[in-house]
């Protein structure tokens, strides 16, 4: 499936490493990279995307591409954060697997053959999981463990470690997949959607030797809230008329039983109607018209928006005819 | 003619409120004379404006070299911005009052100003006007500062110079064109507030009234929210929303918990209609942050969270040169960017 010594046209691997503020690690990290990959003998090309550094990063790539034609650097104008960088590494990548990583050292390319065997083996996402970390404890081991064991139960996608930037893709599917915002953490729960085979492999970590990092605790009320809007999002997606339709539910019982008790009182004349109970009815009932409502405009949104459940559909699909395997997708065979 | 390349291409776009046209022009061209490039005009007339349409008709016919658009109807400066954009050949895009607001003579500071930058806004200074002028304007930039976080002093300067792509980038509509500083600084284009002369004709004759208030802030409104909650609506809806329900859900537990526990009756307890109107708001807002949500996820593709600078890579040379050989004849791929105009800081 991967396309051996492939000359010219797209090259079989694309590696993609965001850099802020990395002046000291590009150079290492583009030596690591090719004495890790050449060995494989498959055609690759690394895009190195400078995230608005205020260091000298721009210049150290510049260079490292400039020795090495396979390096493509794409210079954000100002800092953006590691999700758009990652979006367009993808965007700007061509190859048939793509492979993202950090660009701080703490990832180890000699992993990528690891990652690349299980992409082989029919998977089309594989994740690195960092079981031996060299990170702080209480600061970044403990609440990664919990944030983890969350996503996992609120997505259904059970991944030890969401956090870990190696991964591989195949090419055609992670670039169906929507990335924004600070959403990089969750490409495993966003390409559920598509219903892809995910692997995990143990791959190494090593302790930050240049910079510092740039993370702190407070990210993990974004992440909260992230995963929400992706657990609606993604469980939306295929009927959110039904998903809306449930959310008014509640309104409806209290605005149907307040309009019950009403023309109870009313009928039996046991107790004067009351105003307050009608209103709180009226209300309540308005408030499920309205959800419902909402429900038929997401309808229309998915309708018109351009991510679509039969694209994603194929792209996972293994499609065979009298024995023989068509992938639609230069899947594996 | 037509078909020589100009560098600066001059947008003067005409609303109600204009001079008479030679005059303007005539300073203008002897303000850009000083810049010593070429460089066209362009007039957009925003609606019939009748005797600036015949004065520039009569400036054509004596030879003067122009492009004139003529809107159907007022679609209001900014968009005549855009539209007299898309016939702008230059690389550098200057657009300047149909009023006199700065010196005809200072257009060249503005001009030679994007060495440094991608955008260079006029600001006038010294500037005149009374005490009631300064602190009017002073509490609307202070205001904008506030909410978008880039702090300008005269966002109402009509005189700015700025590369191509800050146009290409940006879409305008409307009146947003005074926003314009504010929204390139947001997209991480360097923009400068350059001092230029006021013009001593420069003087507003009819007077803000509320009708103008009212449209600034309902502008500004837009711009806070294009600004801040375009990629994240549910952070901002989503909050106001279980903020509005929780006290919604609070009141109506308390007021049930009396029903059961102290019987006393709901049915005469007002309380009970604010507390669902709450619960009720709180949901809506709710479900309209999730539609929100919902519309970035589905066109995210279109809305890109970053701007490409320029993509580098180094051409491929014939293998048998070493690598350092092969730098030196290594074309450079430039996207968006112009390197004769954009020296590397």
């Amino acid at each position: 499936m991967i396309a051996k010594n492939e000359p010219a046209g797209t090259p079989a691997l694309s590696i993609i490493v965001p850099f802020y503020n990395e002046e000291d690690s590009i150079g290492p990290l583009h030596a690591a990279l090719v004495a890790a990959l050449e060995p494989l003998g498959l055609s690759f090309e690394m895009i190195f995307v400078d995230d608005g550094s205020r260091d000298a990063t721009l210049e150290r790539a510049i260079e490292v591409a400039r020795a090495d034609p396979r390096v493509r650097v794409v210079r954000f104008r100002q800092n953006r954060g590691q999700t758009p960088a990652m979006a367009a590494g993808i965007e700007h990548a061509h190859g048939d697997v793509l492979i993202t990583m950090d660009g701080d050292l703490q990832n180890d390319p000699r992993d990528i053959p690891l990652l690349l065997e299980r992409i082989e083996a029919g998977y089309d996402l594989v994740v690195g999981w960092r079981f031996n970390r060299q990170d702080k404890l209480v600061t970044r081991k403990i609440p990664s463990r919990i944030a983890n064991w969350i996503i996992g139960k609120v997505t259904g996608v059970p991944i030890r470690d969401n956090g870990c930037s190696l991964k591989a893709y195949r090419g055609a599917l992670i670039k169906q997949i929507p990335l924004y915002s600070e959403m990089h953490r969750f490409i495993p729960a966003m390409a559920f959607v598509a219903g892809p085979r995910i692997a995990e492999v143990q791959v190494r970590h090593h302790a930050r030797q240049f910079g510092k990092s740039k993370y702190g605790l407070s990210r993990i009320y974004k992440v909260l809230l992230d995963l929400l809007v992706i657990k609606t999002v993604t469980s939306f997606m295929s009927r959110p008329l039904v998903w809306f339709a449930i959310l008014c539910v509640p309104a409806f019982i209290c605005g149907f039983s307040a309009f019950a008790f009403t023309a109870f009182s009313v009928l039996t004349g046991s107790q004067a109607p009351s105003l307050v109970i009608l209103g709180t009815g009226v209300l309540f009932s308005a408030a499920a018209l309205i959800a419902l409502s909402s429900g038929m405009i997401a309808e229309l949104v998915y309708k018109l928006g351009d991510v679509r459940e039969h694209e994603f559909a194929r792209l996972t699909a293994r499609a065979s005819r009298n024995h023989q395997v068509l992938t639609p997708t230069g899947g594996h065979p | 003619m037509s078909n020589r390349s100009v560098e600066v291409s001059v947008i003067i776009p005409v609303g109600r409120r204009h001079v008479p046209m030679a005059a303007l022009h005539a300073e203008y061209r002897a303000g850009l004379d000083r810049t010593k490039r070429s460089y066209e005009f362009i007039y957009v007339l925003d609606g019939p404006q009748m005797d600036a349409a015949e004065a520039l008709r009569d400036l054509q016919r004596r030879g003067e070299d122009m492009t004139v658009i003529a809107l159907a109807r007022e679609f209001g400066e900014a968009t005549a911005l855009m539209a007299a954009f898309s016939h702008a050949r230059g690389e550098v895009v200057l657009t300047l009052p149909a009023y006199h607001q700065i010196e005809g003579s200072e257009i060249h500071r503005l001009v030679q100003s994007l060495a440094h930058c991608d955008l260079a806004v006029g600001r006038r200074w010294p500037r005149a006007g009374g005490r009631f002028e300064l602190l009017r304007r002073r509490a609307f930039h202070g205001f904008v500062s506030a909410v978008t976080g880039v702090r300008f002093s005269d966002l109402g300067c009509g005189a700015r110079a700025m590369r191509r792509r800050v146009l290409e980038e940006i879409t305008l509509y409307g009146d947003q064109h005074r926003f314009l500083a504010v929204l390139a600084a947001r997209q991480g284009f360097r923009v400068l507030e350059v001092d230029v002369r006021q013009s001593a004709r420069d003087r507003f004759e009819g007077e803000y009234r509320l009708r103008e208030y009212a449209h600034r802030m309902l502008d500004l409104l837009t711009v806070i929210f294009l600004v801040r909650f375009t990629k994240k609506p549910l952070r901002f809806f989503g909050m106001i929303g279980v903020l509005t329900w929780g006290c919604g859900a609070l009141v109506i537990l308390y007021l049930v918990a009396q029903r059961l526990f102290l019987s006393e009756p709901l049915a005469d307890r007002p309380a009970l209609l604010l507390a669902s109107l709450l619960a009720v708001l709180g949901l809506q807002l709710f479900a309209i942050g999730l539609l929100g949500e919902l519309i970035i996820f589905t066109h995210a593709r279109h809305i890109k969270d970053y701007q490409v600078e320029e993509v580098i890579q180094f051409a491929r040379t014939s293998s048998a040169r070493p690598p350092g050989e092969a730098a030196s004849h290594a074309a450079r791929e430039l996207v968006e960017d112009s390197p004769q105009l954009s020296p590397r800081a």
